[in-house]
C-alpha cells in the first residue's frame, strides 16, 4: 500500500543528505572549479540515493532478483561512477559520452535480465530483444545528448527541474498501473537532484562574492542531468516491461524535458530569465499533465472491480469512483489490522 | 574358451538386461494430467474473508516406486502467468512486479528431494521455488490409489500447502490488505507414460 508518511519522510532526508553534503564540501573547500563541484554533486546525490532508500525500505536484495534491484545496484550507482569521471578535466569529452553510450547500450541488457523476454521460452525471438535494446538506447542516448547540449548552451536551474519532474510523474504513472514499489522509488531521486540542483544554484547567485567559487550563475552540473536522466530512463523501462505503463506513455514521460527546447527560439531566447524557466517548466509538464490524467483514468477503471461495486458497475458513478479513496481506506484498515496483533493470529488460525 | 567367454558375456547382458527390466516395471512414471487437476490457494483479504485463486497452466511429472518409495520423485512446473482469480483487474495487478513479477519469475516450481511413505501417501520434502526464492518444504500428498480407464493408468494426490509471502521475498509493504500467508491447494491427477 502507498505510505505518503514514508514517501515525504524518505524525500526529506534524500534532499537533506545531499544538500548538506555539498553544503558542508563548499564549506570546506571554498575554492571550487566546475569539475570538482560535478564531484561533489555526484557524491551528495549518492549518499542522498543511499539515505532515501534506507528510509522507504525498498527491501532490495543482492544479487539483484528483479529490474528494480538491477537499476539501483547496478545501473544508478555505474551512472555516479560515469559521471564522477566525466567530470575530471583530464578525461576528453569523447570519452566521456563513449562511456556514456555504453552504459546507454548495456543498460536495458542489464534490466531484462533472467527475465523472460531473454529467456530461451520467452516471448521474444533474438531479433526482437536486439531491436528493443538498440531502440531503447538510442532513445536514452537521443534524450540525453540534446539535454546536455541545451545544458551547456543556455542553462539554468530550470533544466535540472524539469527532469525531477520527469521522474516525479514517472513515479506516479508506473505507481498508477500497478507497480507501487517501482513508482516509490522515484522519491529519492527527485528528492537528491532537486536538492544538490538548488544548493548549486543558491551557492552561484548567493555566494560567489562570499566564498572563492567560480560558476556561472546558469550552472547545470552534467552529473544531474545524467543521473536524473538514467534514472528516469531505468523506471520508465521498467515500468513498460515488467509493469502496466504503455509505450506511448513512457515515451512521451522520457521526451517530455526536451520539450525544454522549445525556449531556444528566438522570440524566446533573450527574455529574462525566470520568464525562460516558467516557459520551460509549463511546456514540460503539459503533456506530463496529459499522461497523468490518462493514467489515473485508468486506474479508476481498472480498480472499481477490486473496490466491491460489483452491484453498481453499471452505474456511472462506479466508473467514477475515486480509486484514492479505496488506497486510504486499505491503510487505515491494514494499519487497524497492525495495532490488533491478536485478532490477526485469531484470524490466520487455519493455517496453524 | 571363446566360447566360454561369449557364454558369460551373453549372461551378464541377460542378466542386465532383467535387472532393469525389473526397475522400469517397479517405478511408473506419470504426467501431470491438466484436465482432472487443480491448483488452488487463499489467502486473508483485510484479515476478515478469503480471496480464492488458481493457476491454469501447470505442468508436471512424477516417478512413483513402490517398491523402494525413497526412488519415487516429485516436479511440479506452475506458470505464474496463469493466475486466475475470477477478475481480471485482479489478476493484472497479481502479475505485476508488487506481487507474481511474473516477466521476471514466470514459473513457480516445485522438485523432490526426498520421498517417505507415510499412512495414506507419502512425505515429500523438495526445494520450493517462488518469486525466485528457494526454500526447502515438505508436503503430506494423500492419495496414490491407481485406476486403470480405457486403457490409461491413472494415479491422484492431495495436498496442501501453507505458504508465507515474506520468506520469498515478496515485498512487505505491498503485502498491505492481503495477508502474508497463503494456503495452496494441489490436487492431481498422473497419467502413466
Amino acid at each position: 500500500m502507498p505510505d505518503p508518511l514514508l514517501y515525504t519522510k524518505a524525500m526529506g532526508v534524500a534532499a537533506f543528505i545531499s544538500m548538506a553534503l555539498v553544503l558542508a564540501i563548499f564549506a570546506w573547500r571554498r575554492r571550487l572549479k566546475m569539475a570538482e563541484l560535478n564531484s561533489v554533486c555526484v557524491v551528495g546525490i549518492g549518499f542522498g540515493l543511499v539515505a532515501g532508500y534506507a528510509v522507504l525500505a525498498l527491501n532490495l536484495s543482492w544479487p539483484p532478483a528483479n529490474a528494480l534491484d538491477r537499476l539501483l545496484l547496478i545501473i544508478v550507482p555505474a551512472t555516479l561512477v560515469i559521471e564522477l569521471i566525466a567530470g575530471f578535466q583530464r578525461v576528453p569529452r569523447a570519452v566521456a559520452w563513449l562511456i556514456r553510450i555504453s552504459l546507454a547500450l548495456v543498460a536495458p541488457w542489464i534490466l531484462l535480465h533472467n527475465s523472460i523476454y531473454l529467456n530461451d521460452s520467452g516471448d521474444w525471438t533474438p531479433w526482437q530483444v536486439g531491436l528493443v535494446i538498440v531502440v531503447s538506447a538510442a532513445l536514452l542516448i537521443l534524450v540525453w545528448g540534446l539535454f546536455s547540449v541545451l545544458s551547456q548552451r543556455s542553462g539554468g536551474v530550470s533544466l535540472p527541474i524539469a527532469v525531477c519532474i520527469a521522474v516525479q510523474c514517472a513515479g506516479v504513472a508506473v505507481m498508477l498501473a500497478g507497480y507501487i514499489k517501482g513508482g516509490a522509488a522515484a522519491i529519492p531521486l527527485v528528492a537528491t537532484l532537486l536538492g544538490t540542483s538548488i544548493v548549486v544554484q543558491g551557492v552561484a547567485r548567493f555566494f560567489s562574492g562570499k566564498i572563492d567559487v567560480s560558476l556561472p550563475q546558469k550552472v547545470v552540473v552534467p552529473g544531474v542531468v545524467g543521473v536524473g536522466l538514467v534514472g528516469l530512463f531505468g523506471l520508465l523501462f521498467i515500468g513498460r516491461f515488467f509493469g502496466e505503463i504503455s509505450t506511448l506513455t513512457a515515451v512521451t514521460i522520457l521526451a517530455a524535458p526536451l520539450l525544454c527546447w522549445l525556449s531556444e527560439a528566438r522570440q524566446l531566447r533573450n527574455r529574462k530569465p525566470w520568464i525562460i524557466a516558467a516557459f520551460r517548466l509549463i511546456v514540460v509538464a503539459i503533456p506530463l499533465v496529459v499522461v497523468l490524467l490518462a493514467a489515473k483514468r485508468e486506474f479508476d477503471r481498472e480498480m472499481s472491480p477490486l473496490l466491491g461495486a460489483a452491484g453498481r458497475q453499471d452505474d456511472q458513478r462506479a466508473t467514477e469512483c475515486n480509486a484514492s479513496h479505496f488506497l486510504i481506506l486499505g491503510q487505515l484498515l491494514a494499519e487497524r489490522r497492525e495495532s490488533s496483533g491478536a485478532s490477526k493470529s485469531e484470524g490466520l488460525a487455519p493455517f496453524r | 574358451m571363446p566360447r566360454v567367454f561369449s557364454l558369460s558375456a551373453f549372461s551378464i547382458v541377460l542378466s542386465a538386461v532383467f535387472c532393469c527390466g525389473t526397475d522400469a516395471t517397479a517405478a511408473d512414471e506419470y504426467d501431470y494430467d491438466l484436465v482432472h487437476s487443480s491448483v488452488s490457494f487463499k489467502a486473508r483479504h483485510l484479515d476478515i474473508s478469503w480471496i480464492h485463486g488458481r493457476f491454469n497452466d501447470v505442468a508436471g511429472k512424477f516417478v512413483l516406486d513402490r517398491d523402494d518409495p525413497s526412488k519415487s520423485t516429485f516436479a511440479l512446473t506452475i506458470k505464474t502467468d496463469s493466475v486466475d482469480t475470477a477478475n481480471e483487474a485482479r489478476d493484472k495487478h497479481l502479475r505485476q512486479p508488487d506481487y507474481f513479477d511474473t516477466k521476471q519469475f514466470p514459473t513457480i516450481e516445485f522438485k523432490s528431494t526426498s520421498t517417505k511413505a507415510i499412512a495414506g501417501g507419502y512425505e515429500v520434502t523438495g526445494d520450493f521455488t517462488m518469486h525466485g526464492k528457494t526454500n526447502k518444504i515438505t508436503m503430506t500428498l494423500m492419495g496414490g490409489k491407481e485406476h486403470v480407464f480405457k486403457d490409461v493408468k491413472r494415479v491422484a494426490f492431495s495436498t496442501e500447502l501453507s505458504v508465507k509471502r515474506s520468506d520469498y521475498g515478496f515485498d512487505k509493504n505491498a503485502i498491505g490488505p492481503i495477508g502474508d500467508k497463503a494456503l495452496i491447494m494441489i490436487d492431481c491427477e498422473g497419467v502413466r507414460k
